[in-house]
């Protein structure tokens, strides 16, 4: 095809064809605007990153929190530990006992062996208690509530157990473990709450930096409108824009958080070596990281979206 | 191709710009809109690319009805139009071809077709080999002809130009008059706004006249003199 021909032709192309091509346009067009002011795209991003970077550093400490409280035990069990004279004639007599009652679901009757061989090898103090001449652990039964029973119904299991006869100490575990859940509860609040005020700082900050783009580029718009553009494919290149932003923010949130996990890593060792390894710490996992990449890409659209559609709205072109 | 059948224009303020303006344009013709300043020519263009739209009266163009246009048809309507303005209105911060492909871009132009036309446009304006330029190492006269490549490129049947030799001299402005001429040789149809009457006089072409909103007269190419 010569120029007269390509000169001749009028311009009709089918709308998906044309769709994508407008889109791979805007796509460069919008590179290109961030190129061309580099130190001011890196602090957005930086700014942007950070404030993404804290409610996910929040998740890891709440997602390890939890680690904890799993390893640390199960929510709802009772220890109930006899007199040292009860044999385990006695204690097998006192967990049939409670068995029998409706608020019981299950009991584990634990030897004075077992008790020491577990201590000795959780605790890491086997060598001291190898030492001791005799066993001074009584026998124990770990006492599971029946499923469904509440806080208060073992409440008064537990002041039942207490007045039984042969009992010397009950130790409601799930005392602490209700406290540590309600503690896991706020901390999952707060990191909602977190998260929502800092995906809308960062929803501003990319609003904000796309309509100053936008002033600036005032006269291009309107030459666009002038000559064809619809208000969508005026708005297409800073929504692109705005999503270029959240991604490489989202970037830099993870990068910080992973930074933050391979700082804590040593530290959190040396606490996970001192419980034996019943602790484990762990990073967050790539699905979260994912999510919270496609997440700053939506904040970022959704910022420029809004920058732009006002502005348009006020040109009395939007739509 | 364009008719104004009993067309005014009142501004917000209440200014009228137009009173009850009827003419109509062939398809192939070319003709110009002159007038003092004010007198209504910029809002006669205005309202052919809906930029502003008649408070009464009916305006066709391509035999459609502007008033009721639907606001998101608007862009289709301008895309089927060429406008050259006065200040160029070139992207300072493009290369030339940039600035000429612009139109075609927004149509979704294959990127190869695209540098085809941009070339046949930059060709015709005489301004080949220039398309890596940036407009603002162009002479006044070169950038109003990117303007006129910007506006012809996706090869629009209508083509309106307000003042389009407002900032010339009278040697450029006479180059530029000369390719309005080629184009309407394609059978394009041309609308020029000029207040240039020794130009206009040159042209030998119909000239509609306005006077403070009113159309005056509406002289044929064989009366001007």
């Amino acid at each position: 095809m010569n120029m007269q021909d390509a000169m001749a032709k009028p311009v009709r192309h089918s709308r998906m064809a044309m769709w994508r091509r407008q889109h791979a346009w805007c796509l460069r067009d919008s590179l290109r605007q961030l190129a061309r002011r580099p130190l001011g795209t890196a602090l957005t991003i930086a700014v942007m990153g950070s404030a993404l970077a804290l409610p996910l550093a929040f998740y890891l400490l709440l997602v390890n929190v939890q680690h904890l409280a799993t390893a640390l035990g199960d929510s709802q069990s009772v220890s109930v530990f006899l007199k040292q004279n009860v044999d385990a004639r006695g204690a097998n007599e006192l967990a049939g006992t409670l068995r029998a009652r409706s608020d019981v679901g299950a009991v584990t009757v634990r030897t004075p062996q077992q008790g020491l061989g577990e201590l000795a090898a959780m605790q890491g103090f086997g060598d001291a208690i190898r030492s001791l001449p005799e066993n001074p652990l009584p026998f124990a039964l770990l006492v599971e509530p029946r499923a469904g029973t509440d806080r208060v119904q073992v409440a008064a299991m537990v002041r039942a157990v207490r007045a039984m006869p042969g009992v010397d100490l009950v130790q409601d575990n799930g005392q602490w473990r209700a406290r540590l859940d309600a503690l896991v509860a706020l901390g999952r609040r707060v990191t909602l709450l977190l998260a929502v005020l800092l995906g809308t700082a960062a929803v501003l900050v990319i609003g904000n930096t796309v309509r100053l783009d936008i002033r600036s580029r005032a006269d291009e718009i309107a030459v666009q409108q002038l000559i064809g553009a619809s208000a969508a494919f005026v708005r297409r290149p800073y929504l692109y824009e705005g999503a270029w932003y959240g991604l490489a923010a989202g970037i830099v949130a993870v990068l910080l958080v992973l930074l933050l996990e391979a700082v804590l890593a040593v530290p959190v060792r040396d606490l996970v070596a001192s419980y034996a390894g019943r602790l484990h710490f762990g990073g967050l996992p790539w699905v979260t990281l994912v999510i919270a990449l496609a997440v700053a890409v939506a904040l970022g659209w959704c910022g420029a979206w809004i920058a732009s559609s006002r502005y348009l709205a006020r040109l009395g072109n939007s739509g | 191709m364009i008719r104004f059948d009993s067309v005014s224009k009142r501004y917000p303020e209440g200014r009228e710009a137009l009173i009850d303006i009827s003419f109509a344009v062939a398809a192939g013709e070319m003709l110009f809109v002159t007038g003092h300043s004010g007198a209504g020519k910029t809002t006669l263009l205005k309202l052919i690319a809906l930029i502003e739209r008649p408070s009464h009266g009916t305006l066709e163009v391509h035999g459609r009805s502007l008033a009721r246009m639907k606001h998101r048809e608007i862009p289709r309507l301008r895309r089927d139009l060429g406008m050259v303005f006065q200040d160029h209105r070139l992207l300072m911060d493009r290369s030339v071809a940039d600035n000429v492909a612009l139109p075609l871009v927004i149509a979704g132009v294959p990127h190869e077709e695209r540098g085809q036309r941009v070339r046949g446009a930059l060709e015709k304006v005489g301004l080949v080999g220039r398309g890596k330029d940036a407009p603002s190492s162009l002479s006044t006269g070169e950038q109003q002809r990117v303007g006129i490549a910007r506006a012809i490129v996706a090869r629009p049947a209508l083509i309106i130009a307000d003042e389009p030799t407002g900032n010339l001299d009278p040697q450029l402005s006479e180059e530029i008059m000369q390719l309005f001429v080629k184009l309407r040789e394609t059978g394009c149809t041309i609308l020029i706004a000029s207040h240039d009457l020794p130009l206009l006089k040159r042209m030998k072409q119909r000239v509609l006249v306005l006077d403070h909103g009113h159309l005056i007269d509406d002289v044929p190419a064989s009366q001007v003199a």
